[in-house]
């Protein structure tokens, strides 16, 4: 199991204990965690599962995947060198304890 | 394991007067359905409307025999898989973002929107849904796509037609016609404005797919924006039509969401509650199992958004308009790879801009009978007049 906390734009925050291999939106999809959509069910479609991926964990994420880009640009709200699509973040042991923030709306 | 069972009674009649008592018995007793007179297996629990969507490669969109083939006379991204599917709908969807409506279009459409809401005359019984709703879905959609040309009647005629033709599985030669004649009218138009939309790029989807770096072929320019055209005009103004019914026979929640503003609340609800896009298809590509039945190769699942929209698993009072609820899971935009490309068009338009407008406007704005309102529909649904009085 890793654990992910998401903190809401209003600094609420949420841990959950995803599954490895499980997506960043997935775990709060179904772990009820609000500020998260993911409408398309990560297709890279919907552009509703936006984050910011927490400074201290940013070099661990990673870059962006192929074509994220495009979408992740059509987000709802601002987007910065921190945004990510959370569909496209995998977790493994090596991302257990991260932080992603949320951002306003998704839509 | 078994066939689910065969239910030879439901018509299509009735699911097109009212499908809702028919779909909360399903989800009790028979969530796995073969009926007979659709020809299709219905899902209609919400766990098994989302699986078949999230997994293109077991159910396929692509259905080579469709009647959307000729009535589009092309083979559309809707209707395609995988690469294919993705490389088409990346074409268009630079015009679609939220970011991009947000702040290039906004503008304009508060400009259209106002252009039509203030038309309506006051004191007098209108009809909304064929003096707003119908009209300002096109106008908005004519703007988006890139060919605000076309008039709205045009606009209509031509969503309306793709629709009957794409729709026609007894394969009757008058809606091919009807949708031929359509095809004609929009090829002549949208080959007059090609040359224009990309000497002078405007952000419309007609202008981003002719000028990106790496084109599809023109031929499926032209089948994308028809997509749109068929599945972006009836869906919002069904969705516009079905949220002022819902909020004016609920005054209590209408004054709710008026000193909240929670007017986007108000639109995922409407959705929520009638799926403009009720049921979609897909083909079955692999013996497989579905809620405990076998379901076998070659079979036509029909995902029911409608119901799914429902589900007691995931809704409390599912047949009831409640504008807040504490969470929203619908699918009423689908899911997986052809979740609705106009989502956030509609989002926008519907419930940021044209709700709030319509009750600032008219805010003793009554239904004096709701009895009068008549519904329809089985593929697509909604109310098909909404007679008002505007105050
Ligand atoms: C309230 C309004 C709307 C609703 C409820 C709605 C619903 C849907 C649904 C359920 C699908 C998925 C169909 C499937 O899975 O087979 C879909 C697809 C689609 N919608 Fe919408 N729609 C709406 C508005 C719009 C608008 C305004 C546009 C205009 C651009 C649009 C364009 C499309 C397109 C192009 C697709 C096909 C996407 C693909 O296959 O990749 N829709 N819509």
């Amino acid at each position: 199991m890793v654990k992910v906390t998401y903190v809401a734009h209003d600094g609420t925050q949420t841990t959950v204990e995803a599954e490895d291999g499980d997506s960043v939106m997935h775990a709060a999809v179904s772990n009820d965690v609000d500020g998260i959509v993911g409408e398309c069910g990560g297709s890279m479609m919907c552009a509703t599962c936006h984050c910011y991926v927490d400074e201290a964990w940013q070099d661990r994420v990673g870059p962006r995947s192929d074509g994220e880009e495009d979408m992740l640009e059509g987000a709802a709200c601002e987007v910065n060198d921190r945004s990510r699509l959370s569909c496209q973040i995998k977790l493994g042991a090596d991302l257990d304890g991260l932080v992603v923030h949320l951002p306003e709306e998704q839509f | 394991m078994a066939l689910a069972p065969l239910d030879e009674e439901i018509t299509l009649e009735q699911l097109n007067a009212d499908p809702y008592p028919i779909y909360r018995r399903l989800r009790a007793q028979s969530p796995v359905l073969r009926v007979a007179s659709a020809g299709r297996t219905f899902l209609t629990k919400a766990a098994l409307t989302k699986e078949v969507k999230d997994n293109p490669e077991l159910f396929s969109s692509d259905d080579p025999n469709t009647p959307m083939k000729p009535a589009f006379r092309a083979h559309t991204l809707m209707r395609k898989d995988g690469e294919e599917h993705l490389r088409e709908r990346k074409a268009m969807m630079p015009a679609l973002t939220p970011k991009k409506i947000q702040s290039d279009w906004g503008p304009l459409y508060e400009k259209l929107a106002a252009e039509y809401v203030s038309r309506l005359p006051r004191g007098e019984t209108v009809d909304l849904f064929t003096e707003l709703c119908g009209p300002l879905a096109a106008r908005i959609l004519a703007h988006v796509l890139g060919i605000p040309e076309a008039s709205d009647e045009e606009m209509q005629r031509w969503s309306q037609r793709l629709i009957d033709g794409a729709g026609n599985f007894g394969w009757k030669p008058e809606p091919f016609a009807a949708s031929d004649e359509a095809n004609d009218e929009m090829d002549l138009l949208f080959g007059q404005l090609c040359d224009k939309r990309r000497a002078e790029p405007d952000g419309s989807a007609y202008s981003v797919m002719l000028n990106a770096d790496d084109p599809i072929p023109m031929s499926q320019i032209y089948a994308n924006i028809k997509i749109a055209i068929g599945g972006g005009i009836n869906e919002p103004r069904d969705a516009l039509a079905t949220i002022v019914y819902g909020l004016l026979t609920n005054p209590d929640q209408l004054a709710e969401v008026r000193a909240q503003q929670a007017w986007g609340k108000a639109f995922e609800e409407g959705v929520r509650w009638v799926a403009p896009i009720q049921a979609s298809s897909r083909l079955v590509t692999e013996d497989t199992q579905l809620g405990g039945f076998d379901i076998p190769k070659g079979d036509t699942v029909m995902t029911i958004q409608a119901s799914a929209n429902r589900d007691e698993d995931l809704f409390e009072n599912g047949e009831e308009f409640f504008v807040f609820r504490d969470k929203n899971p619908h699918q009423a935009f689908g899911n997986g790879p052809h979740h609705c490309a106009g989502a956030h068009i509609a989002r926008r338009t519907v419930g940021k801009i044209i709700l709030p407008m319509l009750f600032d406007r008219f805010p003793q704005m009554r239904l004096p009978d709701p009895g009068a309102v008549i519904w329809r529909g089985f593929g697509f649904r909604g109310p098909i007049n909404l007679p008002v009085v505007l105050n």
